[in-house]
């Protein structure tokens, strides 16, 4: 089975004097759901930057969809902690942004867009049941319905691989739990790869595999350890 | 309790800040007059003079259709100095903000760093902050060489200008946006072009919004001034009654601008309101219902 995400002797941080985690070997397959659990500080979102090439590696391999420096446009969705969301701009608009990726960059900016690029955002509107938001401002909807937002940003795009960096956060329980089921069954149905930052353990079990970020021995950087289920 | 001096410095910090500004200001100041305080005696007898003798009462014949070229308006105030003056100041200044808006943004974006990397962001901010140095008045000067008297060379003066100073608001502005939704888009593989027309104008849109109309406002400001140097609008009028010591219709004139001025503040504060996040003022959604889709 191909890797989707491959991590051979990665170090990650900000220098290579301050190296925030250490990974020695980390393979993620086509359609698999991965979690990372860890306090708070010790290079969660470094490592999702890393892989979503926000941010480049210190040393070693990393390698997404067999390549260590180009990514195919839409292919890896993001999702930040707190969205990435253009909190000023309606549903639709947002929701758009991601479907532009099947698009030039010519008809992309000047607006006039494909036909196929309107369906898929109104497909992944429909499918997320935002249709009675379309034309809402994302900063009117409730939290459980920005993170469907989001979502579908990633379904318009089409992307293979989507990193969720803490996106549960600042929910209640009951709808993060929903927010998850509808992400969950989406990636499952569509095969598609996930890895999720989570802090609630009780979710972060439900994926397939789970990952812990932990101190070493010494105390100098972080660690990545598979977690028994 | 025990209280050294460094205790004592930072629970008073602000008191000996202030005076530390008062005294090192009235040093600069004594150091200026260089021991001349005749001159500072006189003053306010010298301003009461000139006021009552020559600014006051204000001269409203500026109000009235010139002499020439003959007036063929219905209403004489059109063709007065004072009509003309002022709306070609303000035609100066919207034209210039239009203008200065239009090209001062794609260079704002070039000069932001969450943007482009510091080799493109550097110097396009040396740009421009090298069209902001020079103020209005000198760029006035410059094109008055070039072009001639008139309001293009106005014009024109105040677009630099105005690329200068609304440019570096605009990329405080962007650089001061989220970086979330901009690591979202980046990571989707979308070019620079679709990350400014797609997320960093659309977040920052209020702000700029709210800069071009206090650019508007400035502009209405200074192009006064520049008239001075004969780049059009109200400041040639003014020049030209000071040429010829008629500072009654200096005061009539200065008096219409202050209200003209006034008026567009209000305007402006209360346009801005709309779009500053979180402002105190808030009013009723007709431009909401336009800009935001409300």
């Amino acid at each position: 089975m191909s890797s989707i995400v491959s991590a051979v002797d990665l170090k990650i941080g900000y220098s290579s004097s301050t190296i925030l985690a250490s990974i020695d070997n980390f393979q993620i397959n086509k359609g698999e759901i991965i979690s990372i659990i860890g306090e708070s500080g010790i290079g969660k979102t470094t490592l999702l930057r890393n892989i979503a090439n926000l941010q480049s590696p210190i040393d070693g391999k990393l390698e997404v969809f067999g390549s260590q420096s180009y990514i195919e446009r839409g292919k890896v969705g993001y999702i930040p902690q707190k969205l990435g969301l253009v909190k000023h701009e309606t549903v639709y608009f947002n929701v758009l942004e991601g479907a532009i990726c099947h698009e030039s960059i010519l008809r992309s900016i000047t607006g006039f867009h494909e036909q196929k690029v309107i369906d898929k955002v109104e497909e992944s509107i429909t499918l997320m049941n935002l249709s009675h938001k379309t034309d809402e401002p994302i900063k009117q909807l409730s939290g459980g319905q920005q993170r469907r937002v989001a979502i579908a940003r990633t379904m318009a795009q089409g992307a293979q691989l989507i990193l969720a960096d803490e996106f549960l956060s600042e929910l209640d329980d009951k709808t993060a739990n929903n927010v998850w089921n509808v992400m969950y069954e989406y990636v499952k149905a569509n095969r598609i790869t996930l890895i999720i930052v989570e802090h609630n353990r009780d979710r972060a079990k439900l994926a397939d595999r789970c990952f812990k970020l932990e101190k070493n021995e010494d105390n100098s950087h972080s660690v990545l350890i598979e977690v028994e289920k | 309790m025990k209280f050294d001096k460094e205790i004592i410095f930072k629970r008073k910090k602000y008191p000996i800040f202030l005076f530390f500004i008062i005294l090192t200001t009235w040093f600069v100041f004594v150091d200026l007059v260089d021991g001349d305080w005749n001159s500072l005696e006189n003053s306010l007898d010298n301003l009461s003079v000139f006021f009552y003798e020559s600014l006051w009462p204000p001269n409203w014949k500026v109000l009235e259709a010139r002499s020439y070229p003959v007036c063929d308006r219905n209403w004489d105030f059109l063709c007065s100095p004072a009509y003309i003056g002022i709306v070609e100041t303000l035609k100066i200044a919207f034209v210039s903000t239009g203008l200065g808006f239009i090209l001062s943004l794609p260079l704002a974006t070039f000069a932001s760093r969450n943007l482009y990397r510091d080799s493109v962001a550097i110097p396009f901010r040396l740009l421009l902050s090298g069209m902001r140095t020079l103020p209005s008045l000198i760029w006035a000067i410059f094109f008055v060489i070039l072009i001639g008297l008139g309001p293009v060379s106005g014009v024109m003066a105040m677009t630099f200008y105005t690329i200068g100073y609304l440019g570096k608001l605009q990329y405080e502005t962007i650089e001061g946006l989220s970086k979330d939704p901009l690591d979202a888009a980046k990571a989707m593989g979308l070019s620079n072009s679709e990350i400014i027309m797609r997320v960093v104008i659309p977040e920052s849109a209020n702000n700029l919004i709210s800069q071009l109309l206090f650019m508007f406002e400035y502009n209405v400001r200074h192009g006064s001034v520049i008239g001075i140097v004969g780049a059009g609008g109200i400041g040639y009028y003014i020049s030209t009654y000071l040429k010829f010591l008629q500072y009654d219709k200096v005061m009539a004139l200065l008096i219409v601008l202050f209200f003209v001025v006034v008026v567009i503040d209000l305007f402006s504060i209360k346009a801005r309101s709309y779009f500053v996040e979180d402002a105190s003022l808030k009013y009723p959604s007709f431009f909401q219902s336009i800009f935001r889709g409300k």
